[in-house]
Parts: C-alpha cells; sequence; structure tokens
C-alpha cells in the first residue's frame, strides 16, 4: 500500500523527476555509509532479501486486496543503508517486471527505502521490555503510517497542476483535486494492511530471532552475537 | 504479480526481429515511448501509438495479446489515480492510455530481452553493488517462488490454509516466509562460497554496453515513429 502503482505519464515531469535526485542523493549517502564492509560477503543476502521482498508482495490477503512488502523486516535484517540498496533493487526489478511505472522509480524507492530506514530505527529504539514480536509489529505499523501520510503528500504535490490532463478545448471540470477523499480510503483501508504487515513481520522476526538471531545484528556476515551478546538479546 | 518464469521462457527462446535487436536499440525504443506518454496531451495520438505497437508486436511474433492483458493491470491503477481527479472521459481516457501505452512497451522489452542481458547494459552505468544485486535478486526469485509454492501446496494439504479467517493464514504464512527466508539465507551463504572458491572478486556482471546495428531500425525507428505522432499531433 505504500508504494505508489501509478504508471508512466501521470505524475508531473519535475515530480518524477525530483524522485530520481532524492534517490540518487539517499542511495549515494547509503553506498558511502556501506564504503567500509565488504560487499563481496553482502551481496548475496542482499540478493536474498531483495527477491524476498519480491515474492511476499506476490502475496495477496485475498478479502483486502492487500500485498505484503516486508520492507521493515528487510530493514530491520540488513540495516538502513542496505534496506535502502535493496528497495532500489526491488523498484527497479518491479518496473522491468512491468508491475508500476519507469518514472516512478525514484518516488516508490524512496517510500520503501523510508518504510526500510525508519522500521529499523524504530526496531532499535522501542524499548527492550517489549518482546521482539512487538517491537517488530510495532515498528512496522508506524513505518508504515508514516509512509502513508508521504505517500497522500506526494499524491498531494502531484495534483498541482490538475489542467494538465483535461480538454484543452474547454473540459475544464477535469482535475479538480479530491485529495481528502484520496488520504480517506488510503489510510482507512491502510491500517487494515498495516495491522496485518505488523503482524506478520512481528511473527516472521520472532521467527529468526528463534531459530538465526545472528541475523538481527545487522553487521553482517560477522559473528556479532558471539563477538558482542548484547546486539542478539532480544 | 506476472508470471515470470513464462516471461523468461519468451525473452530466452524466441527469434524475431525484435528478439535480434540489441538491449540499447531496446531501451531508447521503451525511452522514446515514455517520453511519448509523458508529454502526451491528447488521447487521440496515443491511442494511434499504442495502435503501432500492437502492430509491430504481431509482426514480430510476441505475445501480443498477453502483452495487452500485463499493460491492462497498469490501467487498473491509473484508474484509481483518475478517480482522485473530478475528470471527465477526456481525463479518463488519456490517463489510462498514458498507462497503458509504455506499459505495453515494457512487456514487449520484458518479452524478448533476456533479464541478465537488461542488467549487463545497466551494470555498464550502476553502482557494482547495484547491479550485483540485481542480478542476485534474479536468480534468486525463482528457487524462492519454487519454494514459495512447495510451501503453498503443503500448507494446503495439511489444513493450514483457511479462507476468510485472516488471523490464522496470517500466521501461517508469517512461519512459511520465516522458514523461506532463512532457507534462502543459507542457500545464499552456500552461493557466496561457491562464488568465492570460482574466483569471485566482487564483479560478477558482465558490462556490454552495445552498438546500434541493422537488426535495430526497427525498434528505434518504432519509438521514434510514437514519439513523432505525439509530438505532431498537437
Amino acid at each position: 500500500m505504500t508504494h505508489m502503482h501509478i504508471p508512466d505519464g501521470i505524475l508531473p515531469v519535475w515530480l518524477w523527476v525530483s524522485g530520481f535526485l532524492i534517490m540518487a542523493c539517499l542511495l549515494a549517502v547509503s553506498l558511502y555509509r556501506l564504503r567500509g564492509m565488504d560487499m563481496k560477503k553482502k551481496i548475496p543476502l542482499l540478493g536474498v532479501l531483495s527477491a524476498v521482498m519480491l515474492v511476499a508482495m506476490s502475496l495477496e490477503i485475498i478479502p483486502i486486496a492487500y500485498h505484503l512488502n516486508l520492507s521493515v523486516a528487510t530493514g530491520i535484517l540488513l540495516g538502513p543503508s542496505l534496506g535502502f540498496v535493496a528497495a532500489v533493487i526491488v523498484n527497479l526489478m518491479l518496473a522491468f517486471l512491468g508491475h508500476g511505472g519507469i518514472t516512478v522509480i525514484g518516488l516508490n524507492t524512496i517510500l520503501l527505502g523510508t518504510e526500510a530506514m525508519l522500521g529499523h530505527t524504530f526496531f532499535y529504539l522501542l524499548t527492550k521490555r517489549l518482546s521482539t514480536y512487538w517491537r517488530a509489529s510495532l515498528s512496522t505499523v508506524l513505518a508504515l503510517l508514516l509512509v502513508s501520510l508521504l505517500l497522500i503528500a506526494i499524491v498531494g504535490i502531484s495534483h498541482v497542476d490538475p489542467q494538465a490532463y483535461s480538454h484543452e478545448h474547454g473540459h475544464d471540470a477535469a482535475g479538480t483535486s479530491s485529495l481528502a477523499n484520496f488520504a480517506i480510503v488510503v489510510l482507512s483501508l491502510g491500517v487494515i494492511g498495516w495491522i496485518i504487515e505488523g503482524a506478520i513481520t512481528g511473527a516472521v522476526i520472532r521467527f529468526i530471532s528463534q531459530v538465526r538471531p545472528d541475523l538481527l545484528a545487522h553487521t553482517l556476515h560477522k559473528d556479532t552475537c558471539r563477538t558482542d551478546p548484547s546486539r542478539c538479546d532480544l | 504479480m506476472i508470471d515470470v518464469a513464462r516471461v523468461d521462457f519468451w525473452a530466452a527462446n524466441g527469434s524475431g526481429p525484435f528478439h535480434r535487436a540489441s538491449v540499447l536499440s531496446k531501451l531508447l525504443f521503451l525511452a522514446f515511448v515514455v517520453a511519448a506518454a509523458v508529454s502526451a496531451r491528447n488521447p487521440y495520438p496515443l491511442a494511434v501509438g499504442t495502435g503501432m505497437l500492437i502492430v509491430l508486436a504481431v509482426l514480430a511474433g510476441l505475445p501480443w495479446a498477453v502483452i495487452g492483458v500485463l499493460s491492462l493491470y497498469s490501467a487498473v491503477f491509473a484508474l484509481f489515480y483518475a478517480v482522485s481527479l473530478r475528470g471527465d472521459g477526456w481525463t479518463y481516457a488519456l490517463l489510462l492510455l498514458k498507462a497503458v501505452t509504455p506499459a505495453y512497451a515494457v512487456g514487449m522489452v520484458i518479452v524478448s530481452t533476456p533479464y541478465p542481458k537488461i542488467f549487463s547494459f545497466l551494470s555498464a552505468f550502476l553502482p557494482e553493488i547495484l547491479a550485483a544485486g540485481l542480478f542476485m535478486t534474479y536468480r534468486t526469485l525463482f528457487l524462492l517462488l519454487d519454494m514459495m509454492d512447495n510451501f503453498g501446496t503443503a500448507i494446503r494439504l495439511r489444513g493450514g490454509f483457511s479462507p476468510g479467517n485472516i488471523v490464522k493464514n496470517s500466521a501461517n504464512i508469517a512461519k512459511g516466509i520465516g522458514a523461506l527466508l532463512v532457507r534462502a539465507v543459507e542457500r545464499s551463504s552456500r552461493l557466496y562460497a561457491v562464488m568465492v572458491v570460482r574466483g569471485y572478486n566482487g564483479k560478477m556482471a558482465e558490462t556490454t554496453i552495445g552498438t546500434i546495428g541493422l537488426n535495430d531500425w526497427l525498434p528505434v525507428g518504432t519509438g521514434i515513429a510514437v514519439l513523432a505522432t505525439i509530438i505532431l499531433w498537437r
């Protein structure tokens, strides 16, 4: 729900160009933060988690037509920087699978990457008195809520020139934006999706914390649990 | 999500003029069509452009009807967006064609170009981690989809799927994703070890930009024709 399925040619050019520029800046910051890490060891895990996100997106919760993202789970497992890189990969793949436009790759990456970054941040900020399940679930719901508001803001901004889609010979009724209606639909349907995604993310992270706690120490491919047990004390 | 394996089969097994064209020419074709959709202010020339693409797909022996169905997927989301603008029939027609035309072009490219060739081209421009991550994601996606199919069959056979019972279904899906993720990470670790043994040094994608040749006139010419139609028919 928190990435746009808006195809090419619909959003204003300045908006999607800005999306690409912001994505490039965030990607550059992410790659800069990753410069000290052993990239060779991370690429397989990055590929796996990106593929898991794509598979999750193919799972539809039928009664409400909601598909999972697992972006927060990816952020928790990969960390914010590599989580953002995964968001770039997933959106490039989605565009080349015909699931979303090419021009909206930048904006969608910002949304999905923000979910991963916020989810990771909330997960590590929330008090450890909460169980792993509740930390992951609450992180997911909070991240999805904030990113949904960002999505509404982007759609709202995209409506600044509604006449662009109207008939040049006088069909000037076109384009009167109805952002409030859009926001109501997104937030009212979204809240069901956030709860489901939160429950599933919580259960997935709890499962991983039980069978592979080392994966939650996102300093990848280092035996962090052994060298710093507090990182795995979930 | 679309059937990735089927698309991959078409891309790898065709021999028509579109299959023989280089990746560079097909991406130029895509860029021209996207530019046409972005700049269109009138649905009629865009409808003519879509017609040109369908004729080209038929002549090139591409699965034109399947591509049409895939492109309609984007129309659904364009319709949602169109509803948020209180437009008339003109607006709806323009927005739907803006969505369908580039989506049809993307469909033509992906059913005639194996993904590794696209990634190979992109890797000339993208940071190494992104290019390699794209390739790894693509490689892992098929494994995960197979594993997910098996999981789906198993969960139905064992009575783990209850239509309408979101709580039970979500819990089972979460366990499945958790197990899938852990198995996928283990596979990625093995894959990494194999890659290291075979001399992996951080660069895995072949970087080929290619040149425009005799086989490329069809996609490039069609792309230019679609864009010219939009520009000249204002």
